[in-house]
C-alpha cells in the first residue's frame, strides 16, 4: 500500500506491521523523484509494507512529534515503534535493505 | 534552441600545443642573450611567469633574475650550462614593467623588459604584509584557495609575485623534485570534489595529473618513495570524505586504500558541532610520521586527529575531547591531560607530526564543545583560533599542551573553518588562519565563508610566523584561503621540464539514479530560460543549467534502449562544512553536474527530465 495520508489517517495506520512514512514536500526535486522510487519500493513488497506518505508542510504537529527537521525523510516504523531513518533522498537498495532488515 | 555545446581541451593538451609552438618559432629564429624569445605565461595558467629561449655559441651556465622593486625583492635561479636554453621567469609583478636580468655564466648579460598587465583586474589583493627582507628572503607566502580567490603569493614586501588563474583549491606542497603538487582544477561533484592532483611546475606547467576515481579533496602527502598519499573518498556510497589512497607516483596507479570506517564506526563516533551522518569524519588532513611507519588523519567532524598503523589500518590512539565516544575507546585510544592551560582541538585541520614525535593542528576551536555539549557552544563573537602543540605519551596516554598561538587574538583571528600550521623547526612555525568571516553588519561571522559572502558579509585571512615566540611575519588579505605555504619559486630541483604532460590514473565511474521516471519523449528542446550548457572533455562532461527551485530534474544519457540516468538536485542542500567554496554559485538555481565518461561507451543522446516532461538538447556525447 502507498497513500497520501493526514495525522488522523497516520495515527490509525502507523501503529501496525510495518510502515515506511515519507515525509516529503511538494516543493522538494528529491522529494518527487522520491516519489518514484517508492513506487517500485511497493512492487517489492506489496502487502508487506505500508508506505504512508506524510506532507511536511501540511502536518506540523506529526513532523515535530516525530523530530522531522527536512525532508525528505523516511521513518521505518515497526508496530508504531521507529526502527529506521533516512535523511535525504534514497535510492532503492538502500530503502529496500533497510526494511528487509527489520522485517 | 538546441544547448550550447563546447569541447574543452585537458589543460595539459593546452599547454602540449604552446609548448610545441614556442619551441617551433624557437627552433625557426635565432635568438640570443641580446634579443631572446621571450613568451610570456607561456603555460597558460601562471600569469606572472614566461619563459625565455635563446642559444649561446658556447656551453654555458645562465642565471635569470626577476628584478625587484627593491634589491631585496630579486628572484632568481642559475641553469646549468648549456647551448640552447629554455628557462623559466617566475616572480613577475602584475601591472609593471618587469625587468629580468639574463647572465651567461663570465659572459655578456641582458636586461630584457617584460610588460605584466593588471592580472587581478584592479582587485584589491592584499592588506599587509608586515615582516622583513632579512626574515622571508627570496620566499613567498603562498595563500590557496577556498573561495572565489584564486592562489597568490607574496613576497616580503607584500607584492604578488606568483599567481594561478585557474581553480586549483586545497593544498598546496613543493614536492622534493621542486615541482609543486596541488588539487586539479575540475571539479567533479559538488560542493568541491575534484578530478585529482596536479604535478606543476611554479611556472605554470602541468607534468601529471593524478585522476582519482574517488576523486580529491582537501590534502595530499608525498611519501619519502615518492609515492603520493591523497584524500578522496567513494563518490558511489553514502558517505564521503572517509578514505585515502597511495598512488604510485609514476603511474598513478591506486596502491593501497585506507578506509575510515575499517576503523571507527560511523554510528558510535562522537560528533563535532558540524557533524552530519553524510559527512561522519569530514577528513581534512593526512600527515605520515617515519618513526612510528603510521599515519594521522584530522576529522574535522570528530573533533579529533586519529592515527593508524601504515601497514594494518588499525588504530593507534586519537588526540580529542573524548566527550560522547564509547567508554571502552576512550579508555583504549584517548589521551589524559596534564600538566597546565590543555585545551582541546574543536573542528581542527592540518595535522603535523613533528619529528619528535609531537602533534599540532590549527585548532579552529569551532563551537568550543562537542555535540553532546551543545548548550554551551561558543558564538563566533566569543570564539577564538590556535596553533596548538601536544605533547604525547602513548605509553602512559597522557597528553600535555606546550605551544599554542592565537587565542589571545580572539575572534580578530577565529576560522571555523579550513586552514592550517607548518613547523619548520623547534619553536619556528606558520599559523595561518585563512578563513576570517564577519556578516554584513562586520560582526564576527556564524556562517563560514562562501556563505557570509554571499550574504554581503567580508572574509580575511591572516598568516603569521613565529620563531621563539617572536611574530617574524604577519601577512593580512582579503578573502578565505584553505592553506599558507612559505617556499621559493625557484627550486634547486626541476623548474621547468619540456615534453607534454601526462594523465594518469582513471576517472570513477558516476554514480547513477537507477529509478525510472516513465515519461515520453517530447520532441520539445530544453527552454532557453534554463540557459544550459555542456562543457565536454575527453573524460568527462559537464552539464550547466538553471532551474527552479523544487522542480524534478533528471539528466539521461540514451542511446537505443541504453539509458543511463542522473537525478539533479534542485534543493539548496545547507552544507555544514564548505571547505571551499570556489564552485558555489551565488544563483541558487544554477545546477553543474559532472558525468565521467568511465562506463560509458558509443554516443548517447542528452535529454533532460523536468517535472513531468522529457526535454531534448540537441547535444551528443561520445565515449
Amino acid at each position: 500500500m502507498l497513500k497520501e495520508v493526514n495525522s488522523a489517517e497516520f495515527k490509525e495506520l502507523a501503529g501496525k506491521g510495518l510502515v515506511l512514512a515519507d515525509f516529503f514536500s511538494t516543493t522538494c526535486g528529491p522529494c518527487k523523484m522520491l516519489s518514484f522510487v517508492l513506487k517500485d519500493v511497493e512492487k517489492e513488497f506489496g502487502d508487506d509494507l505500508a508506505i504512508l506518505k506524510v506532507d511536511f508542510d501540511q502536518n506540523k504537529e506529526l513532523t515535530a512529534e516525530y523530530g522531522v527537521s527536512g525532508y525528505p525523510t523516511l521513518i521505518l516504523l515497526k508496530d508504531g515503534a521507529e526502527v529506521g531513518r533516512l535523511q535525504g533522498l534514497q535510492q532503492k537498495p538502500v530503502i529496500v535493505k533497510l526494511v528487509q532488515d527489520n522485517k | 534552441m538546441a544547448v550550447n555545446y563546447s569541447f574543452d581541451e585537458h589543460l595539459i593538451d593546452k599547454q602540449a600545443k604552446a609548448e610545441e609552438e614556442m619551441l617551433k618559432k624557437f627552433e625557426a629564429g635565432h635568438y640570443t642573450i641580446q634579443d631572446p624569445l621571450v613568451v610570456y605565461n607561456a603555460y597558460l595558467i601562471n600569469p606572472l611567469s614566461a619563459v625565455v629561449c635563446f642559444e649561446t655559441e658556447e656551453e654555458v651556465a645562465v642565471t635569470v633574475t626577476v628584478l625587484g622593486k627593491t634589491p631585496q625583492g630579486n628572484m632568481g635561479h642559475t641553469f646549468p650550462k648549456a647551448k640552447k636554453h629554455v628557462l623559466p621567469i617566475v616572480g613577475l609583478y602584475s601591472d609593471y614593467q618587469n625587468k629580468v636580468e639574463i647572465r651567461a655564466y663570465r659572459g655578456e648579460s641582458n636586461v630584457i623588459t617584460i610588460d605584466v598587465p593588471d592580472v587581478f583586474d584592479g582587485k584589491k589583493v592584499i592588506y599587509s604584509m608586515d615582516t622583513t627582507p632579512e626574515y622571508l628572503q627570496d620566499n613567498v607566502i603562498l595563500v590557496s584557495p577556498a573561495g572565489e580567490d584564486l592562489a597568490v603569493a607574496f613576497d616580503y614586501a607584500g607584492d604578488a609575485r606568483w599567481h594561478m588563474n585557474v581553480p586549483c583549491v586545497f593544498d598546496v606542497k613543493r614536492l622534493r623534485n621542486g615541482n609543486l603538487i596541488m588539487g586539479s582544477s575540475r571539479v567533479i561533484q559538488m560542493p568541491y570534489y575534484m578530478s585529482g592532483l596536479y604535478e606543476i611546475s611554479p611556472c605554470g606547467k602541468i607534468y601529471k595529473e593524478f585522476r582519482v576515481p574517488g576523486g580529491y579533496h582537501h590534502d595530499e602527502f608525498e611519501m619519502e618513495d615518492g609515492n603520493i598519499l591523497c584524500l578522496t573518498e567513494d563518490l558511489r556510497s553514502e558517505t564521503v570524505e572517509d578514505m585515502c589512497v597511495l598512488l604510485d607516483r609514476n603511474t598513478g596507479e591506486i596502491l593501497k586504500t585506507w578506509d575510515y570506517k575499517h576503523f571507527l564506526n560511523p554510528e558510535t563516533v562522537s560528533h563535532s558541532g558540524s557533524w552530519s551522518a553524510h559527512d561522519w569524519f569530514h577528513n581534512n588532513a593526512v600527515w605520515y610520521d617515519k618513526n612510528t611507519n603510521s599515519l594521522t588523519f584530522s576529522g574535522r567532524h570528530v573533533d579529533a586527529m586519529v592515527n593508524i598503523d601504515f601497514e594494518t589500518g588499525d588504530l593507534n590512539w586519537i588526540i580529542g575531547d573524548p566527550a560522547g565516544w564509547p567508554q571502552d575507546m576512550v579508555d583504549k585510544y584517548f589521551f589524559k591531560p596534564v600538566g597546565n592551560n590543555f585545551e582541546w582541538q574543536y573542528e581542527q585541520h592540518a595535522c603535523v607530526v613533528t619529528p619528535s614525535g609531537d602533534v599540532m593542528c590549527f585548532d579552529n576551536h569551532h563551537y568550543g564543545h562537542k555535540e553532546v555539549e551543545r548548550d554551551q557552544f561558543l558564538p563566533a563573537k566569543d570564539s577564538y583560533s590556535r596553533g596548538v602543540r601536544y605533547k604525547i605519551n602513548t605509553k602512559d596516554m597522557t597528553i600535555e599542551q606546550v605551544w599554542q598561538y592565537g587565542k589571545d587574538r580572539g575572534a580578530e583571528f577565529f576560522s571555523p573553518y579550513i586552514c592550517n600550521v607548518e613547523y619548520y623547526n623547534e619553536g619556528h612555525y606558520m599559523v595561518h588562519s585563512g578563513g576570517i568571516a564577519y556578516d554584513a553588519d562586520g560582526n564576527p561571522s556564524e556562517a563560514l565563508g562562501a556563505f557570509a559572502k554571499n550574504n554581503g558579509g567580508q572574509l580575511e585571512s591572516i598568516t603569521v610566523e613565529i620563531c621563539d615566540n617572536k611574530k617574524m611575519l604577519d601577512l593580512h588579505v582579503p578573502g578565505n584561503y584553505y592553506r599558507g605555504e612559505k617556499l621559493k619559486l625557484y627550486s634547486d630541483g626541476i623548474n621547468l621540464e619540456l615534453g607534454k604532460g601526462q594523465i594518469l590514473g582513471q576517472m570513477g565511474v558516476t554514480k547513477e539514479f537507477e529509478t525510472e521516471i516513465p515519461l515520453e519523449n517530447s520532441g520539445e528542446m530544453l527552454p532557453d530560460s534554463c540557459n544550459a550548457r555542456v562543457e565536454d572533455e575527453i573524460d568527462r562532461f559537464t552539464f550547466f543549467s538553471r532551474f527552479e527551485k523544487g522542480q524534478l530534474v533528471m539528466l539521461l544519457l540514451e542511446q537505443g534502449e541504453e539509458v543511463h540516468r542522473y537525478f539533479i538536485s534542485t534543493t539548496a542542500v545547507p552544507f555544514l562544512a564548505m571547505c571551499c567554496g570556489t564552485f558555489l554559485d551565488s544563483d541558487e538555481r544554477n545546477t553543474r553536474t559532472s558525468i565521467n565518461k568511465n562506463g560509458l561507451k558509443g554516443t548517447y543522446d542528452l535529454r533532460v527530465i523536468v517535472d513531468d516532461k522529457k526535454y531534448e538538447t540537441g547535444v551528443q556525447i561520445t565515449c
